[in-house]
């Protein structure tokens, strides 16, 4: 994985190996601990996402939205 | 009723004076198959087989009648059809109203048109691979969706419940545009440039929201002409430079507009477009749960297991020294006998050997020779002489035979020829 923060779908998609191969099972104690540990991680970070996702509902006219942007600009 | 050219001396009849302005009217080649051009209104087809309805434009109106039989109707034509006509004025003179009698009428081909451009630029996009593209991938969880619509629409607020059903505040910004009427597909255009601004990270974090990482572009159903700013080239170059995914959502399941065709995602209906982009926070916070339960149960019979062989391990540890102990026991007797074995083989031989020196040496032992009948001589000091070599005459010597010894003297010494 990069360094960069992973998209949800990323982190989602890790998460599902890390699962499937701790249920696969066969690893060492010190592999356990790493992705479990990695696992954690991705769900704090999957969470995190969806509260992200919660915001204010802005409704705006076309000129409203052109000015404010354009002021912002300046 | 006077003739004409009388001098009228009273009022005039009502009736007498619809007529005249009738004749008048159907003399004058002005109103006569006259082409007129105009937008049709309360269109009522009777069950008499007769077509009534007006003809209207921002300026003014007309009614119009068709009268059965007359002339074959476009199937298509219908309330609002734009269409031309080729008509007579008439009076009717029971009621005074003046109405347009219809000998053709023709739709007005305005979407033969546009369908020509939309086939033609569909023909220029696909030239340039834009139908083909790879489309952006829809977030799994968008953060903030731009919505393109028309303020206080049906389908705004659609949109909004539906959101509001699956994701209760989810973020969002809603630009009101004309969506359409003839300054739709440029107000479309510059709503679209908003998104871009707003997906900007810069933009964002001066606004202090998240970056918009989802475009739904949505109007609900119309007549093909309501459609069609999202068939123009404009609109759909605007969805093509949108560096986040856009959803076209427009019209009724049946319209396949270009902004479908070139968008990342074509929804039937804005509705359609929630369902597909909008996941349950429910849904997703049970998959969620899910994963972490599997996750925790995975990992501790991961554990459990890793501990179960330490386990194994560790009795395994306790009794192999043992193990190795009895082996190297073993080992020892069996070398210790080994060697025993080698030992007592190795006696006899010494043994065997000693025994045949011991006869060799009895064979050749001093006194036997003597008891064969020779004598050995010895100085008086006890040397025993070999040689005559070195004895003086008159020197004292001793015999010696196997039953006893003489003492004698030399009386003279004599050498054997050719020994030195």
């Amino acid at each position: 994985m990069s360094d960069e923060k992973p998209t949800y779908t990323e982190a989602v998609l890790r998460l599902e190996a890390i699962v499937s191969t701790l249920e696969r099972g066969g690893m060492g104690l010190d592999e356990t601990l790493k992705l479990y540990e990695e696992g954690a991680e991705l769900l704090k970070l999957c969470k995190s996402e969806l509260a992200e996702a919660e915001g204010k509902l802005n409704e705006l006219q076309l000129d409203e939205i052109e000015s404010e942007l354009q002021s912002e600009k300046q | 009723m006077t003739g004409s050219g009388q001098v009228t001396t009273g009022p005039l009849p009502i009736g007498q004076f619809a007529q005249l302005v009738k004749r008048t009217v159907a003399h004058d080649p002005l109103f006569r198959n006259q082409a007129l051009k105009g937008e049709v209104t309360q269109w009522k087809q009777y069950a008499s087989g007769h077509t009534y309805f007006s003809l209207r434009d921002e300026d003014g109106q007309m009614s119009a009648v068709i009268w059965k039989g007359k002339c074959s109707i476009d199937p298509s034509i219908k309330e609002g059809s734009e269409v031309v006509v080729i008509a007579t004025l008439d009076l009717y003179v029971k009621r005074g109203n003046i109405q347009l009698v219809v000998q053709r009428i023709e739709p007005v081909n305005v979407l033969g048109e546009l369908e020509k451009a939309k086939r033609l630029l569909l023909e220029k996009l696909n030239q340039e691979g834009e139908l083909e593209r790879t489309r952006q991938r829809i977030p799994a969880v968008p953060k903030h969706i731009a919505i393109v619509t028309g303020a206080g629409s049906a389908a705004l607020s659609d949109m909004h419940r539906l959101i509001d059903n699956r994701w209760p505040g989810l973020r969002r910004t809603v630009i009101g545009v004309l969506v359409q009427g003839p300054r739709a597909p440029q107000e479309i255009v510059r709503g679209l440039a908003v998104t871009r601004a707003l997906a900007n990270a810069e933009v964002a974090k001066h606004r202090n929201q998240p970056p918009v990482d989802l475009v739904i572009l949505g109007r609900g159903g119309g007549s093909p002409e309501d459609l069609w700013a999202f068939n123009l080239e404009p609109v759909a170059r605007a969805i093509l430079a949108s560096p986040v995914p856009v959803v076209s959502a427009v019209g009724h399941e049946s319209d396949v507009l270009v902004s479908d065709l070139v968008a990342d995602l074509r929804a039937s209906t804005p509705s359609d477009a929630i369902e597909r982009v909008v996941p349950s926070r429910n849904e997703i916070e049970f998959l969620l749960d899910e994963m972490d339960e599997r996750l925790k149960v995975a990992s501790q019979r991961q554990l459990i297991d890793c501990r179960q062989k330490i386990t194994v391990l560790h009795s395994r540890l306790r009794v192999a020294p043992l193990a190795g102990l009895n082996r190297a026991k073993g080992e020892m007797m069996r070398i210790a006998s080994r060697i025993e074995r080698a030992t007592r083989q190795s006696l006899n031989i010494q043994s065997n050997i000693l025994a045949r020196c011991e006869a060799s040496l009895a064979a050749v032992h001093p006194q036997r020779v003597l008891e064969r009948g020779y004598s050995m001589t010895q100085t008086a000091e006890g040397s025993v002489l070999s040689s005559v070599d070195g004895l003086q005459t008159g020197q004292d010597i001793i015999l010696h035979f196997a039953d006893g010894s003489a003492d004698a003297q030399i009386i003279k010494t004599q050498k054997n020829e050719g020994t030195t």
